[in-house]
C-alpha cells in the first residue's frame, strides 16, 4: 500500500510573514479593563446632578462593584428607602454626601431603610449619545 | 408571587403568601386572581433572563470557594474539596458562613450551605440549614451526634432520591425518618428496593456512592412545550410553533450528545375553554436515530394532518424526544446509513451559541413569533437588558 508523507507544497519564494500574525488574538476588551469582579458587578444609569464634583453627570453609566470593600468617602450606590442613590459615604458622621455645590448631606435617621449596594468603581460619560436606543 | 410560563399557574410564593394560605403551588392563576388582589399580593411573571443571569453569578461566586464545582440545577451546586479532605484551617462552619455571606453581598441571594461527607449528606445538611431551627443557614454534619440529631428530625421523603412512592413503601416497613433509613441493612434494602436506595443508605452513613460531579441525572427525555400567548387557529401558525419546539429539543439533544429514536408531538385546546376539549398527539419512530434538526422538523409535516383540525382554538403544543442513545456509542445499521449532517448542525450550533439563539434556524419555524410567552407582570431584566438597567439617583 502506498504511504503518503504529508509535506506541504512549497515554492520557496515566500515573502516575510506579517510581524503582526501572532498577535491577531489580542483584541481590546472593555469588560476586562473596567470590571474587576464580573460576578459581582452591576451597571446602572445616573440621574441627577448632585455628584458632578466627582465627575458624575446625569446620563452617565455607573459600574458598581459589590465585592469591593467600602472605605470612608467612597462613591457608593446605596439602597435608601427603596431607591438607588449614588453618594459619597461618610462613615464617621453617618451621612451621605453629595459633591456638587450647595447640596446638603443626608443624615441617616432611625427608620431609614439603608443598605450599601456597592462601590462605584468607574463611571462612563457619553459625550455623544448612543445612536441606538437602549 | 411568581407565575409559570404564560402567566398560567402559581409557581412560587413568598413566606407571607404561604402563611396566608394563598400561595398554593400550581393553582391556575385566574382561579385565585381575585383572592390575590384582595390580599394585595404582588404578582410577577417568570423572568428567565434575570434568573439565568443571577444563577450564573451565584455559581461564579460559589466556585471561588472550592477547587471544583458541579452545577446541579439553576439554584443548587455542589462544591468538592477532595476525598477525605481535612477541614480547612478556619473550620467548615466558617467556610460555609463565608460562602453564604459572599453570595448575599455580591448577588443579594439568600442561600443555605450544607456540608457533609457524601453528596447525600451534603443535601441532608442543606435541608437542615434551611429547615431546622438553630442552624442559621449553615449546617455541618461532621460528628455522629449532629448527623443523628439531624437525620432523626428529617422525614424519609426529604432524603435526596426518596420520592413519595418509595416513601410510602418505606413507611410501611416502619421507616419514617431519615435516621431509621440510615440504620437499615444496605444489602437487605437492595433486595427489597434497588441499588439506588442501597446507595442512599450507604451515603447516609458516610460512604461515598455517588460520583460527586455526575449527580445530575442524564435526561432520558427532552421536552419543549408551551401554551400560546393567544389561542391560535391557523394551520401555519401551529406548524411553525411545533417547528420552533422541534428546534429547541434538537439543540438540547445535540448538546447532551445524544440521538433520538422516537418523537412525540401534541396539540391541545384549553381544558378551561368552553368549547369541547381537543387533544391530539402524534408519535414518530425514527428508523435511524438522529439528532439532525432537519430530520426532526420533517416529522411535523406528517404530524400536522393529525394534529390540525379547523376551528379548534389551540392553547398548547409541544414536542418530546424519547428513546435517547449516546451518540458516541451508537451502532449504526450497515444498510440504513444515517443522513445526519453533523458538520452543518455543529456549524449552526456554534453560530447560535455565539450570536444568540435562532440566529440561523430552519425556515419552517417561520419568522414572526406570535407565540412568544405572555408575561404581563414581568419585572425588569436589570442585569441583562440595557434598557432595563437600574436608575441611580444622584
Amino acid at each position: 500500500m502506498l504511504k503518503f508523507i504529508p509535506i506541504k507544497a512549497q515554492a520557496g519564494i515566500i515573502g516575510f510573514e506579517s510581524p503582526a500574525a501572532e498577535y491577531t488574538q489580542l483584541g481590546l476588551n472593555l469588560d476586562q479593563l473596567l470590571i474587576d469582579h464580573p460576578a459581582a458587578t452591576y451597571i446602572g444609569i445616573a440621574q441627577g446632578e448632585s455628584m458632578t464634583g466627582d465627575g458624575i453627570f446625569s446620563g452617565d453609566l455607573l459600574i458598581v462593584d459589590r465585592a469591593q470593600s467600602i472605605k470612608n468617602y467612597d462613591v457608593v450606590v446605596a439602597n435608601l428607602n427603596g431607591v438607588f442613590v449614588c453618594k459619597k459615604i461618610d462613615k464617621t458622621e453617618k451621612c451621605l454626601r453629595s459633591s456638587s455645590h450647595g447640596a446638603a448631606p443626608y443624615y441617616l435617621k432611625e427608620g431609614d431603610e439603608f443598605q450599601i449596594e456597592g462601590v462605584v468603581t468607574r463611571s462612563i460619560r457619553l459625550h455623544r449619545p448612543f445612536k441606538k436606543k437602549l | 408571587m411568581v407565575l409559570t410560563n404564560n402567566d398560567g399557574c402559581i409557581c412560587a410564593a413568598c413566606g407571607i403568601a404561604k402563611k396566608l394560605g394563598i400561595g398554593k403551588k400550581f393553582l391556575p392563576y385566574f382561579q385565585v386572581k381575585k383572592e390575590l388582589e384582595a390580599a394585595g399580593a404582588v404578582i410577577r411573571s417568570s423572568n428567565y433572563e434575570l434568573y439565568a443571569d443571577l444563577s450564573q453569578r451565584m455559581m461564579d461566586t460559589c466556585a471561588r470557594f472550592a477547587p471544583d464545582i458541579n452545577v446541579y440545577s439553576i439554584d443548587e451546586c455542589f462544591l468538592y474539596y477532595g476525598k477525605q479532605s481535612a477541614a480547612p484551617k478556619k473550620g467548615w462552619e466558617t467556610l460555609g458562613m463565608q460562602i453564604r455571606k459572599a453570595v448575599w453581598r455580591e448577588v443579594r441571594l439568600p442561600i443555605c450551605v450544607g456540608i457533609g461527607a457524601t453528596p447525600t449528606l451534603a443535601k441532608v445538611a442543606n435541608h437542615a440549614a434551611k429547615k431546622i431551627q438553630g442552624f442559621k443557614g449553615v449546617a455541618v454534619l461532621d460528628t455522629t451526634i449532629i448527623r443523628k440529631s439531624v437525620l432523626s428530625k428529617m422525614a424519609v421523603t426529604d432524603v435526596w432520591g426518596i420520592g413519595n412512592r418509595l416513601g410510602k413503601r418505606l413507611n410501611a416497613l416502619g421507616v419514617n425518618t431519615a435516621w431509621e433509613l440510615a440504620n437499615r441493612n444496605p444489602t437487605q434494602i437492595r433486595k427489597e428496593f434497588s441499588i439506588l436506595v442501597e446507595n442512599t443508605v450507604r451515603e447516609l452513613n458516610g460512604e461515598v456512592r455517588h460520583s460527586w460531579d455526575t449527580v445530575r441525572a442524564a435526561k432520558k427525555e427532552i421536552y419543549s412545550t408551551r401554551s400560546f400567548g393567544e389561542r391560535i387557529t391557523d394551520f401555519e401558525e401551529l406548524r411553525s410553533a411545533l417547528a420552533s419546539h422541534a428546534e429547541i429539543v434538537a439543540t438540547k439533544l445535540r448538546k447532551q450528545k445524544s440521538l433520538t429514536s422516537s418523537m412525540t408531538l401534541f396539540a391541545t385546546s384549553s381544558p378551561h375553554d368552553t368549547e369541547g376539549y381537543f387533544r391530539q398527539s402524534y408519535f414518530n419512530h425514527f428508523t435511524v436515530p438522529t439528532n439532525d434538526t432537519r430530520n426532526i422538523i420533517k416529522v411535523i409535516g406528517n404530524a400536522m394532518s393529525q394534529l390540525y383540525k379547523p376551528n379548534v382554538r389551540y392553547y398548547r403544543c409541544g414536542v418530546g424526544l424519547m428513546g435517547l442513545h449516546n451518540e458516541a456509542l451508537f451502532q449504526y445499521d450497515l444498510f440504513t446509513p444515517s443522513n445526519d449532517n453533523t458538520k452543518l448542525m455543529a456549524c449552526m450550533d456554534t453560530i447560535n451559541a455565539r450570536y444568540g439563539r435562532s440566529t440561523v434556524h430552519i425556515a419552517a419555524k417561520g419568522f414572526e413569533q406570535k407565540f412568544a410567552m405572555r408575561r404581563a407582570f414581568l419585572s425588569p431584566q436589570y442585569t441583562t437588558k440595557w434598557s432595563d438597567i437600574p436608575k441611580i439617583i444622584c
